[in-house]
């Protein structure tokens, strides 16, 4: 019987189902039947007898049974089906809502017309870096362009509303009229500024934004012409901007009045750099065209006016590009390091179901028996990748829909477009591009390992002494998530090191019981300087003498609270030509007990006596020690005499140097500041810091102190109240915010990567039981055997470490800008980073290393 | 009411008796129904029948006669015999005091 079979056998076996084969055919051997007549028995069997199962025709069905069948099998394994679908839910979710922030971010045009023409322009400093610009040099560049369509003036406004109970302190902006129409957006009520109203002393009108309207006026629709009263001086509102509309210059403004500068003001000349601008191009022209005659233009004001410009060139750059400039590399970072953690997810799962479907190779060689076809098989795991997938976009969207909002809250008030974060349709889309691109590698990857036509193999595979091809497939899957897992470790661990680090460097002052909030004195009960700080002694006074308080301060701005407010100095000694040498330093202008209240050191001198408060004759101050050894090097600073704010200002003596403050932040490097009693500076500011030492909790006083500051003048806005400490803080949040999501994506990555080598291991050695029987049958150890299986899993954590070094050194480059006090290859993170994948890893290996020992051999081979 | 080919199949296997596969049953069907049907058509009509529950199959022993290939045999049931029964009876009843070669002897 060992010639081949004949053909219409052949025919039979194919196509009826196999019992009924053997049957039939052995009945036709028996027989003997040959010719036309076996012929004819076997088209009339295969009429009669052939496999029901269904055709292409019957796809849809046939699918809707796969599915049955596959929600079967996943109702069956619950833990299997929860871990995939929590996983992949996680992964899913975080990449979408990272997609979210990401994408109207850095990626959707902003919502102007055309918004990819509107430019900022900015006088470019010797070291590469922005610096705002006067208002003469806005209206040259405006008029000796010809490549901008319009251009506009922009100034910082913090306008008081004191119309009604509740005072109000708003973000706003001072622009030019044609400000609204350089951006691409009009009001949806009203009109936009006139030319006419943007001159000195023409009346000052305001448009202010849909939600201020909402708020404040009730959506009044006859709101036109109406003043609202800033500041005690009435302005009537000519126009309220769209809903949704978002000043992506100064996030969070709700009003906006013309400017009305002349170049003949004290505060419109070339050196008064305190203003933004932006510029419309024309259609057609390029940035380059724009930057190459905007230098021309700049270096020619520079030959004209020598002495006004210190910047050797002016900088055009897309306005989307440069309000998200400090958010990019933590917006990139992230997304890397989602990208990396729904990567090892996808790869664990397909390692997941690739165990699964060796274990259940019993199950396909039965249904290969039944009659089941290749592709009927291949359809089926098709079908199971599908409903998993499904199910873990869905559990994703859930975790989407729940993190968006609370990653909205964690992200940076100042965040261009954070309101337009939200599930939207493209991030819908991303969570079904995910669900593809899973079905297709979970449901195609058990093809690659080996066909499925062959596992009718899979009764005698479970026979085989040793794995089977698809172990490779399983092993690269591991080391690509160990790879990836080690990435991310380094990655926060390197954020981990910045913060620490950051949070180690020595402020300057003692953050500890503070209380801080912000107030004001503006109106016409504040005419004069003298008001303003009459105002501020009652303030102090009342305050002080609250019980648990202290001590109390007054100062123009905190350290940390992320203001700019920089004046040149000039030492009498050491007369600078160049104007551009001149060092600029942080401003503070204080009252008598601000650095004993701060706990500021005074290193050398003296700090300020109560008498020179109020002295306006003897001018003195005090300087930092950076500011010190920039201007005397070598010598004491004590007694010498400086000039602040230009050559008109008086010279005064330096009675004291203080310790080095951190201002801009905690890494800042910019340490130069000085220190005047606020009666000697040349005017009063508006809004003043009040920061009160406190016996115990300092924000438990919060509430008495607002109390007693409204008795004296309840017109007066409160804001900012927080303890010192919530200031420190605020000032890492981005970076913490950073660390605390690349910390969750790297724990997910290792508990996943650690998952996915105890699967591969353990697979292994279930495959492997008659192996590992007959050798210690033959004499192995169990030392040997535990070598065998955990020198297995070692070569795997190795190799998967050694890709992810590389790995790693390509990634943390993203993060650089994010580090602080530590080198983006840091040996000590990658060093504690790799220790711990490996020895999570060789834990996890312990487990089937065990088991390995422990199988009996007479057992092993009973088992078949 | 079996059809007749039913009725053929059905008496042919309780012929045979034990270990009815399709080589006895169908020579018992050439040799007594003196039709010339195929082993698929045999075949398809057990299998009918055993949906029906008036027979049951069991595999058999493979042989090397059949170059190694298992039987399928087949056995009337309690339920295919009755059937069978009152399919027979009807036919008699139905032939009182006509002259159809099927009178009661």
């Amino acid at each position: 019987m060992s010639r081949p079979a004949p053909f219409p056998f052949r025919l039979l076996e194919r196509f009826l189902p196999s019992s009924t084969a053997d049957a039939v055919v052995g009945d036709l051997i028996e027989r003997q039947v040959t010719g036309v007549r076996l012929w004819r028995e076997t088209l009339v069997a295969i009429w009669h007898l052939r496999d029901r199962a269904p055709k292409e025709v019957e796809l849809m069905s046939s699918f809707v049974s796969d599915l049955r069948l596959a929600a079967r099998l996943l109702a069956r394994a619950p833990t299997f089906t929860a871990a995939a679908v929590l996983t992949l839910g996680i992964a899913i979710g975080a990449t979408a809502a990272i997609f979210s922030v990401a994408n109207p971010v850095l990626v959707q045009p902003l919502p102007y017309r055309n918004a990819d023409r509107v430019m900022v322009v900015w006088e470019r400093e010797r070291d590469g870096s922005r610096s705002t610009v006067g208002f003469a040099t806005i209206r040259d560049y405006a008029d000796r362009t010809t490549t901008f369509e319009s251009t506009a003036a922009l100034g910082d406004w913090q306008p008081t509303v004191s119309e009604g109970t509740e005072p109000e302190r708003l973000q706003g902006l001072r622009v030019s009229s044609t400000y609204f129409r350089t951006l691409g957006v009009q009001p949806a009520l009203g009109r936009d500024f006139r030319a006419d109203e943007d001159v000195p002393g023409a009346q000052r009108v305001v448009i202010i934004s849909h939600a201020l309207w909402q708020r404040r006026f009730g959506g009044d629709p006859s709101i036109i012409g109406k003043p609202i009263s800033i500041g005690g001086t009435p302005m009537p509102i000519v126009g309220v901007m769209p809903e949704g509309f978002d000043d992506v210059t100064t996030p969070g403004a709700q009003i906006w009045r013309v400017l009305g500068y002349a170049v003949t003001d004290p505060y419109g000349c070339r050196t008064c750099r305190h203003l933004r601008m932006i510029a419309r191009l024309k259609p057609g022209v390029t940035v380059e065209r724009a930057q190459s005659e905007l230098t021309k233009v700049h270096k020619a004001l520079v030959v004209e006016h020598p002495a006004d410009y210190g910047s050797p060139d002016a900088l055009v750059a897309p306005l989307q590009k440069e309000v998200t400039l400090p958010y990019r590399p933590a917006l990139l970072a992230l997304g890397v390091a989602v990208a990396l953690m729904l990567v090892i997810a996808i790869a664990n799962m397909t390692n997941l179901q690739l165990a699964r479907i060796v274990r259940r190779g019993e199950e396909f060689a039965i249904r290969t028996a039944l009659g089941a076809s290749a592709p009927r098989l291949a359809r089926q795991l098709l079908t199971e990748a599908m409903l998993i997938g499904v199910l873990g976009g869905l559990a994703g969207l859930a975790v989407a829909w729940a993190a968006i909002p609370a990653l909205v809250r964690q992200l940076p008030p100042q965040l261009p477009r954070l309101g337009a974060i939200h599930l939207d349709l493209a991030a819908l889309g991303v969570i079904g591009a995910i669900v593809v691109v899973l079905t297709v590698v979970v449901g195609l990857a058990p093809r690659r390992g080996r066909r499925v036509s062959n596992i009718a193999d899979g009764l005698r595979a479970g026979r085989r002494l040793t794995g089977t091809p698809q172990s490779a497939v399983r092993a690269g899957l591991v080391v690509a998530e160990l790879a990836f897992a080690l990435m991310l470790l380094v990655g926060a661990g390197l954020l981990a090191r910045s913060v620490i680090r950051l949070l180690d460097v020595d402020k300057g002052f003692d953050a500890s019981h503070l209380l801080t909030l912000e107030f004001n004195a503006v109106g016409p009960r504040y005419a004069t300087n003298e008001d303003v700080f009459a105002y501020h002694d009652k303030v102090r006074d009342a305050v002080g003498s609250l019980p648990g308080v202290l001590s109390v301060a007054v100062v123009n701005q905190l350290p940390l609270g992320g203001n700019i407010d920089m004046y040149g100095v000039e030492a009498q000694d050491k007369p600078e030509s160049d104007p551009t040498k001149v060092p600029s330093a942080d401003r503070y202008v204080v009252s008598a007990d601000y650095l004993s209240t701060m706990r500021i050191r005074v290193v050398q001198g003296r700090a300020f006596t109560a008498a020179e408060e109020r002295d306006t004759v003897n001018r003195v101050a005090l300087v930092s020690q950076a500011l010190a050894a920039r201007l005397w090097p070598g010598e004491s600073a004590i007694g010498k005499r400086i000039r602040l704010g230009g050559s008109e200002r008086p010279f005064r003596t330096v009675i004291g140097v203080t310790g080095n403050v951190h201002h801009a932040g905690l890494d800042a490097t910019q340490l130069k500041q000085f220190y005047v009693p606020e009666r000697q500076w040349f005017f009063s500011d508006d809004q003043e810091m009040l920061v009160v030492r406190t016996q115990g909790n300092p924000t438990a006083l919060a509430a008495a102190v607002r109390r007693t500051i409204q008795q004296i003048d309840p017109a007066q806005p409160i804001v900012k109240v927080a303890a010192m400490e919530e200031v420190v803080a605020a000032s890492t949040a981005q970076r913490r915010l950073a660390l605390t999501l690349f910390t969750c994506f790297a724990l997910a990555a290792l508990l996943l990567a650690v998952a996915g080598i105890y699967g591969v291991l353990a697979g292994n050695v279930a495959e492997r039981t008659r192996e590992i029987g007959l050798r210690s049958a033959l004499g192995a150890t169990p030392g040997n055997i535990l070598r065998l299986v955990m020198g297995q899993g070692a070569r795997l954590a190795v190799v998967g470490l050694a890709v992810g070094l590389f790995g790693a050194f390509a990634l943390t480059r993203s993060l650089r800008a994010l580090l602080f006090g530590v080198g983006p290859n840091d040996p000590v993170t990658i060093a504690v980073a790799t220790g711990l994948l490996l020895a999570a890893a060789l834990a996890a290996c312990l487990v089937p290393a065990v088991r390995a020992i422990r199988v009996d051999p007479s057992q092993a081979f009973r088992s078949d | 009411m079996l059809g007749e080919l039913e009725q053929i199949v059905l008496l042919a296997v309780l012929r045979v008796g034990d270990a009815a596969y399709g080589v006895p049953v169908h020579d018992e069907i050439v040799r007594l129904a003196q039709r010339d049907l195929t082993l698929g058509t045999v075949y398809k009509t057990l299998s009918r029948l055993e949906e029906k529950g008036f027979v049951r199959s069991y595999e058999g022993d493979p042989t090397p006669q059949r170059g190694g290939r298992r039987t399928r045999c087949f056995a009337v049931t309690n339920t295919g015999r009755k059937s069978l029964e009152s399919s027979l009876a009807t036919l008699r009843r139905m032939a009182v005091g006509l002259d159809v070669g099927l009178e009661p002897t």
